[in-house]
């Protein structure tokens, strides 16, 4: 595993940062996360491994974006090549973050950090160079919709970081965009921090081609009154973790999340999602769902953890989820962690396949199988699909979908 | 907050089974090793087959780690400070209840348990384990007469040991886990079941056990086997004097049915549960485990749990047979400083077969009561399904509940359903019974019962009764 060489040797990592240099003190005695600890007990380990075998990447060569843009309006950044921003305009303004903040927050953010919780964004830190950091504060009103993109050249290893801060009273739409090239590992840490009043509308689209990997991990802080809304889709990569830390930390903020992971091959994609509410008044409502097929593992691992101190807490989990084929498994483990009294949570699980019913419903007005399972799917991807800002009246993710499906 | 103290005091009864029986005991030094465990062989006169199941597993024990991985904190438990045996002295064998030590008799007595044949009118064969011995086991001969066996298990390795050798360890092997593993190297007695094929229990059985020595564990062994077309409900009840240590309760339940047959296992735990500092109590350890081998056989575990400082506790089926039934149901009451981590594994091998989960957890005090349960669809077990329902409820805002399902699948074909919530006695439902007229401790013990009422169900009558008192009186105090 050439990373870990490289950060267990600590030789060839030049022109350290601060931030570089405690992330890899951090890891150097144990650079792997505890394979035995519960939110890695079902990681492939050898998918694992081969996701760090390769050397780090750290130059950008040219990429082209996937779909047109819809309007002049957008803003369109690509993590490595546009890191000097600096947007004024009447009533918004989208900025760099200056060297002291970024380093200040980053600084901050690691204090806190477990070695399994956290291995993601220490590996990404670590690794991330300058270059690849991309920070910004965004405040003002009428905000057009951004989109970030992430990608992993082939035979590499490629280390993005994002920081966001959305001022008070802010709204965005920001859609991130992460793409693997063939062969190639992409760690991508995205951390968000939402003041009063600010509400994002966060898109998350992430895919590969054959054996792209992805360790995706983004860490929301939430202030009070602000609103989350996560729509996010990852597809085709060999081995891809999407893990999602979301903190209310004092209360009084509305957290939406929809995602979903389509496995197929012999591919292993992990939803890994923890939401913490450090204050009263918290709201979350939560669906995944996995589809796998073949010879694929879908995973989902999802935990709420309610201290005392967070009376009226509202939240709900679902995890759903479809197993299409013999050789395909699927483990979800939604989990509540409960301590104040004064609470609403819920959550629910399903595993199946396909509903019969309906396929025999279709098949008896003429519709053939083919065409009965394709709507049965596009209405079970629909549901996420819709909750992607940005993406949905143009880049027809559906359609994607389907005709790979 | 005058609901709140009111609620507080709904929960608090003093422990009714906390007295001790002063009774000459026959003990063995403290401490384990492999002459302990011969020694205990010995006193026993077991075969030699079982004295190498025991050292196996002891070797086996020495190797292994004690878990870690439960939602419980408690202090180190010292192995060698326990005592693995301890017997009422018995002076000569005894051939009926009447030559008992009548000081025994009135311990069990006094815990209700229908040990003499006086009264028989209830109907319940019983097997009341006293420390570590069997003491009596009533109705034997009417039992027998169906051609059903019931017997310690120290009988019936005397009397019966094929099928001792042949199922003993089958469904929890000695290696299983840490406690099992010292449960097979130490186990001093138990119940032993065997209804044979086409035979339906004419009566109820029962087991009562219960810990009299401060220092002794308790390690009891269950086996139940039934034959083709047999069925049978099994009672379980455990109670312990108060003490300022910690006891170490670790039994292992097996339980076997083959072709179309049924077993039923309620329990009923109420083991010392510390006082309100969280000072003693007992450490329950417990691995219970069915079988379903034969086609279209069912194994269904009901349980209230409201005892024990600790439990750790997940009594599951192994649905190997075609269309064969597994069925949990649960009460885990969870007050002061308890610790509960507690649910059900149900591993769906053979095809089209069914599960059930059902489970209540209340927390108050400072307590914690964790689910934990796993479901599992194998790559043969097509047309499977399971339903999974875990409710918890928060008296008290110092009280936590966690709930952790497990659930994995591997066989399309296959419907897994789980869903839980949380919730807390509603004010509105409270005052909607006050203003009925309903005085607030009964309104509480109501919503408690109403909560409960889907495990009560399934309770065999008897117990169904006794379990909701004992939620009344364990609540007492606590709610609010």
């Amino acid at each position: 595993m050439e990373i870990i060489e490289k950060i267990t040797t600590n030789k060839s990592i030049d022109s350290q940062t601060e931030i570089q240099k405690i992330c890899l003190d951090k890891l150097q005695s144990s650079p792997l996360p505890n394979p035995r600890s519960e939110q890695w007990r079902l990681s492939n380990k050898s998918k694992l491994s081969n996701f760090l075998d390769y050397s780090v990447n750290e130059n950008n060569s040219k990429f082209d974006i996937p779909y047109p843009k819809n309007s002049q309006n957008t803003i369109r950044l690509i993590i490595g090549e546009n890191c000097q921003i600096k947007l004024i305009e009447k009533n918004y303004s989208i900025q760099q973050l200056s060297e002291n903040k970024l380093q200040k927050y980053i600084k901050e953010q690691i204090s806190f950090f477990n070695q399994n919780e956290n291995w993601s964004d220490l590996l990404n830190l670590s690794l991330s160079c300058k270059n690849n950091i991309l920070g910004l504060k965004i405040n003002g009103s009428k905000i057009p919709p951004i989109e970030i993109f992430s990608y992993a050249s082939s035979n590499s290893f490629n280390a993005k970081t994002l920081i966001i801060f959305l001022e008070k009273n802010c709204n965005v739409e920001l859609l991130q965009v992460n793409l693997g090239e063939d062969t190639s590992s992409l760690s991508q840490s995205t951390f968000f921090c939402l003041e009063e009043n600010s509400s994002l509308n966060h898109g998350v689209v992430s895919y590969g081609v054959n054996k792209s990997n992805l360790l995706n991990s983004l860490n929301v802080i939430q202030q009070k009154n602000s609103e989350y809304n996560l729509g996010s889709l990852q597809f085709k990569f060999n081995y891809a973790r999407f893990e999602i830390r979301i903190k209310q930390s004092e209360g009084n903020a509305k957290t939406n999340i929809k995602s979903m992971q389509i496995t197929k091959k012999d591919e292993q994609i992990t939803t890994y999602t923890k939401i913490d509410f450090d204050g009263p008044n918290g709201f979350l409502d939560q669906i995944n769902k996995s589809l796998a097929d073949d010879k694929s593992h879908a995973i989902f691992e999802g935990s709420i953890i309610v201290p005392k101190i967070a009376q009226k807490t509202d939240a709900s989990q679902l995890s759903r989820n479809l197993l299409l084929s013999n050789l395909a498994q699927i483990d979800t483990k939604p989990q509540l962690e409960i301590i104040a009294d004064d609470v609403k949570c819920k959550h629910g699980a399903t595993i199946s396949q396909l509903n019969e019913e309906e396929l025999f419903y279709m098949r008896t007005r003429g519709i053939t199988l083919t065409e009965a399972s394709k709507l049965q799917l596009s209405s079970y991807f629909q549901e996420i699909i819709s909750f992607i800002p940005v993406s949905k009246d143009r880049w027809d993710l559906l359609d994607k979908l389907l005709n790979e499906n | 907050m005058v609901n709140e103290n009111l609620v507080k005091d709904v929960v608090k009864e003093p422990y009714k089974y906390g007295f001790v029986t002063d009774i000459e005991t026959e003990k063995i030094e403290k401490g384990l090793n492999e002459d302990i465990i011969k020694l205990i062989s010995q006193k026993k006169e077991e075969p030699r087959f079982l004295l190498d199941f025991r050292l196996k597993a002891f070797k086996k024990w020495q190797k292994m780690k004690e878990p870690d991985w439960a939602a419980l904190g408690y202090k180190k438990i010292d192995y060698q400070d326990i005592i693995y045996y301890s017997a009422p002295k018995q002076k000569e064998k005894i051939s009926s209840l009447d030559e008992v030590d009548p000081k025994l008799l009135e311990t069990f007595d006094k815990l209700g348990i229908p040990l003499t044949e006086q009264k028989k009118l209830t109907n319940v064969a019983v097997d009341a384990v006293f420390d570590s011995v069997s003491i009596a086991t009533t109705f034997r001969e009417e039992l027998a007469e169906h051609g059903v066996i019931f017997c310690s298990i120290s009988e019936a390795v005397k009397n019966h040991a094929d099928l001792i050798e042949k199922y003993l360890g089958t469904v929890v092997p000695a290696s299983d886990n840490y406690f099992a593993a010292l449960n097979s190297a130490v186990f001093s007695d138990g119940s032993f079941v065997y209804i044979p094929k086409g035979v339906t229990c004419p009566m109820d059985l029962s087991s009562y056990f219960r810990i009299n020595s401060g220092d002794s564990g308790q390690f009891e062994r269950t086996l139940i086997i039934a034959e083709e077309s047999s069925s049978v409900s099994y009672l379980e009840g455990c109670t312990a004097p108060m003490f300022d240590t910690n006891t170490l309760h670790a039994a292992v339940v097996e339980l076997i049915a083959l072709d179309d047959a049924s077993i039923k296992y309620s329990t009923v735990q109420n083991w010392y549960a510390g006082d309100e500092e969280g000072i003693g109590g007992i450490f329950n350890f417990v691995t219970k485990r069915g079988k379903c081998l034969g086609k279209r056989s069912k194994i269904s575990w009901s349980q209230v749990e409201t005892g024990s400082a600790i439990t750790w506790k997940y009594p599951s089926c192994l649905l190997l047979g075609e269309e064969s039934v597994g069925e949990f149901y649960s009460v885990a009451l969870t007050n002061n400083l308890q610790q509960a981590d507690t649910g059900t594994k149900m591993i769906h091998i053979g095809p089209k077969t069914k599960s059930t989960i059902v489970s209540k957890g209340i927390s108050a005090g400072n307590s914690k009561n964790s689910y934990r349960g796993l479901v599992k669809i194998g790559t043969k077990a097509a047309g499977s399904r399971n339903y999974s329902q875990c409710d918890s409820m928060l008296i008290g805002d110092q009280a936590s509940a966690n709930t952790f399902p497990y659930i994995k699948s591997q066989q399309p074909n296959s419907e897994i359903e789980h869903e839980a919530s949380t919730c807390r006695i509603s004010e509105d439902q409270l005052f909607y019974l006050q203003s009925r007229g309903i005085e607030f401790e009964e309104a509480v013990s109501m919503m408690v019962s109403g909560f409960c009422r889907d495990v009560f169900n399934q309770l065999p009558m008897e117990f169904a009764a006794e379990a909701d008192k004992l939620l009344a009186l364990k609540l007492e105090g606590s709610v609010g």
